[in-house]
């Protein structure tokens, strides 16, 4: 239903706009002007776009996001964050970022604590990720919906090297990603990325350790008293992957 | 067949014995030479080569110095070393044996062809006699002839010599472009036109950038452009595919024709691919000019001021650079070292390559035919100097120290000779731009003139509360065509040059 909505106020806007630009100016360029040929233009040296409106050479870019773990069972799976880039070139650029997760549960895993007593709050949380990122922007393009204005957009691919911070331990991660950056003047830009870490993590699952107690269900509905909460530390680990979505904005300096 | 043909040549040459040699020295020679063409024969070209400089500079021999050196040049030849083979048919020419100064000069001429060296074709040429060669070497001999008389202005000759070459010629191609051109400069532009026309069809089936193609279709524009039919040319330039490196010269030419046919939106449209970043190193003052000149004759008095300040700016500190540089520079490779400069910013690092003079202008000479040719030649001889100092072989033979010498010699001269061609081309730019100066100060005036007109004609309406140009710029558009109109942000997109379409309107009123 709301999709439909979106549909439909996207044709309005779409059909109010072209109302609007038939009520423009007439401008009719003789049919031998127009572009016949898909070729380029030769050279000295290839470059795609001169004189860009969004030069990032050398310059710092701060930006605030927030993110889902879209991939995250049992913990809570918004999270947001800070970070800073420094630009190498229009190319190249590095930078570091620190993410906040949200405290609490997932929805899954509430639920399973509301239908089954089985209390994931037991098992250690992630609190917080600080990461070294480097980022390659190897495009750089414009876009145009409504022929009115252009908008500047990167796609760039990175990798980041960090901790993953737990309530009783610190993890070394790594992350891969892509991600655009859609730039709404030269300097400031809306970002969407989407990115994959691994790294070691607790596993939130212990056998006779997440019963509460608290609908009398603990061991099969057998047992009655809640199990008693297991030490942090007796978590196992293994190698964990989990996919963020983060959609941020950024300004560049 | 190659090979066949030099043992044949190499035969030849063994039987022309010299005139009555004594007995004694008869002896020496015979087995001396005999044995350079023996190895010769059996493809030993360097040890020939070697042997045969060294009988060449033997004064027993001097009277079979024809022949040694004719051999030499053969073997040097077989070896790639076009260059030192050049010397020694000079050398055989100057001797001036009946025996072999014709062959010497045939030989010549082949080599100087593939060189590029046009000091000594033209030596060459000058000493031969065309019906005693060979059809296919008559041909180059009637190209290169048709080039000197274009030249000097003997548009007759020259066209009498082009139209010799035939089809299947290796020169057809040229002699039939050439030959339009002569045929232009002699104001026959009908003719002309049907030569280039002629030179497209033939190459109907070449590639859509096919230089022959695209250079003949160039002409054939600047033909029409010539006969004033301005619509006609617009046509033609349009033609020139946008992938060839001639379309840059198309558009602005271009540009010329349609501010002649009255198409002013046109030519402005063109002016904002030529005046994009992307051509921020090519020499085109005369460009800005011509824009600012559009923008008079559509009032438009902001834009013109604009860019009569951008000429002013850009070919201002050109002029002032060359002048400097000209006064400063008499030395011949100063002026060769720019333009060195220039290739290498072209192709190297450009932080390492900065000359003295500015790059747009030694591109822009860099380019230029003769010098094109002259720096294509000193490559060739470059390529061979280090062939040489590269294979251990050839260069601890004498032959070889001979050789690099030599080269080291030819390549100073033909540095010399290109930095002179670069003077004389700066000094063409600074003489060009303080003219072009002098228009723009001309322009100026018209533009303030416009203004004061147009000030005193909305003075006298009371009309001052009238927008001004300046106030209309955020109109919109509906571009018709089916296309969409996609707004200028001052972005240059390589994909987008050609297609900028300027959508102002007239501001006289």
């Amino acid at each position: 239903m709301k999709k439909l909505f979106l549909k439909k106020s996207l044709m309005t806007i779409i059909f109010l706009l072209s109302s609007l630009a038939h009520a423009a100016d007439e401008i009719e360029v003789p049919d031998d002007e127009l572009a016949k040929e898909s070729v380029l233009p030769v050279f000295d040296s290839v470059v795609s776009v001169k004189n860009r409106n969004v030069s990032t050479a050398g310059r710092f870019d701060f930006g605030i996001f927030g993110g889902l773990a879209l991939t995250e069972p049992i913990n809570n799976t918004t999270k947001v964050g800070l970070e800073l880039n420094y630009h190498l070139n229009e190319n190249h650029s590095l930078g570091a970022n620190f993410t906040m997760n949200s405290s609490g549960l997932s929805k899954d895993a509430q639920g399973l604590k509301n239908d089954f007593a089985l209390d994931f709050n037991r098992a250690p949380k992630p609190q917080s990720t600080m990461m070294l990122d480097y980022n390659y922007s190897p495009f750089y393009g414009k876009m145009s919906v409504t022929k009115e204005g252009v908008m500047n957009t990167t796609i760039y691919g990175s990798g980041a090297l960090g901790l993953v911070k737990y309530e009783h331990k610190s993890f070394p991660a790594i992350a891969i990603g892509i991600g655009e950056r859609f730039y709404f003047t030269h300097r400031f830009s809306l970002k969407v990325d989407l990115r994959v870490f691994a790294h070691q993590a607790p596993i939130p699952f212990q056998k006779g350790a997440m019963c509460d107690g608290s609908l009398g269900l603990c061991n099969g509905g057998v047992g009655l008293s809640p199990q008693p909460v297991p030490a942090l530390s007796s978590f196992k680990e293994r190698l964990t992957y989990t996919t963020n979505l983060q959609i941020g904005a950024n300004y560049l300096f | 067949m190659k090979k066949l043909l030099l043992l044949l040549l190499i035969s030849a040459t063994a039987f022309a014995a010299p005139p009555k040699p004594k007995p004694a020295k008869k002896a020496i020679q015979k087995s001396s030479i005999t044995a350079a063409i023996s190895q010769m024969k059996s493809g030993q070209h360097l040890s020939a080569a070697n042997n045969l400089l060294a009988l060449s500079r033997r004064p027993e021999l001097q009277s079979d110095r024809s022949q040694i050196k004719f051999l030499l040049g053969l073997a040097l030849m077989e070896l790639e070393m076009n260059q030192v083979a050049t010397f020694q048919f000079v050398d055989v020419i100057k001797i001036g044996d009946p025996r072999f100064v014709k062959k010497a000069i045939e030989k010549l001429l082949i080599v100087t062809d593939k060189l590029g060296d046009e000091t000594l074709l033209n030596y060459a040429i000058q000493r031969i006699d065309v019906n005693s060669l060979p059809k296919s070497t008559q041909e180059l001999i009637y190209f290169r002839l048709g080039e000197i008389k274009q030249k000097s202005g003997q548009f007759a000759e020259a066209n009498r010599m082009y139209s010799q070459v035939n089809p299947g010629s290796r020169y057809y191609l040229n002699s039939l472009y050439n030959l339009g051109l002569v045929q232009a400069e002699a104001g026959q532009t009908g003719l002309a036109l049907e030569t280039f026309q002629k030179l497209v069809s033939t190459r109907t089936k070449a590639n859509v950038t096919d230089t022959n193609k695209v250079a003949a279709q160039m002409a054939i524009a600047r033909t029409l452009y010539q006969k004033k039919d301005w619509e006609k040319s617009i046509e033609a330039y349009s033609l020139i595919p946008r992938d060839h490196p001639l379309w840059h010269d198309a558009v602005f030419e271009q540009s010329w024709a349609m501010f002649r046919a009255a198409r002013f939106r046109s030519s402005l449209s063109n002016f904002q691919t030529l005046h994009s970043s992307y051509y921020d190193d090519f020499y085109i003052p005369e460009s800005l000019l011509l824009r600012s000149i559009v923008y008079l004759y559509i009032c438009k008095y902001d834009e013109m001021d604009k860019v009569l300040t951008l000429f002013d700016k850009q070919y201002g500190v050109v002029g002032n650079q060359i002048q400097k540089f000209l006064q400063s520079s008499n030395n011949a490779e100063a002026y060769y070292r720019e333009v060195e400069k220039a290739y290498a910013y072209k192709y190297q690092d450009r932080a390492k390559a900065r000359g003295k003079l500015p790059y747009i202008a030694t591109r822009f000479i860099a380019n230029e035919g003769n010098v094109r040719r002259s720096l294509s030649y000193i490559q060739k001889i470059l390529k061979e100097k280090k062939m040489i100092e590269d294979d251990s072989r050839i260069k601890n033979l004498v032959i070889g120290s001979y050789s690099l010498k030599l080269l080291n010699n030819r390549i100073k001269s033909a540095k010399d000779r290109t930095g002179d061609m670069v003077k004389a081309h700066l000094q063409n730019m600074a003489t060009e731009l303080v003219d072009l100066r002098e228009q723009a100060s001309l322009i100026r005036y018209e533009m303030i003139n416009g203004k004061k007109e147009t000030l005193k004609k909305r003075l006298s309406e009371k009309d001052i509360n009238d927008k001004t140009e300046t106030d209309e710029k955020s109109r919109e558009f509906y571009a018709q065509n089916g296309y969409e109109y996609y707004p200028f942000q001052g972005e240059f997109w390589l994909d987008e040059i050609g297609n900028y379409h300027y959508l102002g309107k007239q501001s006289c009123e």
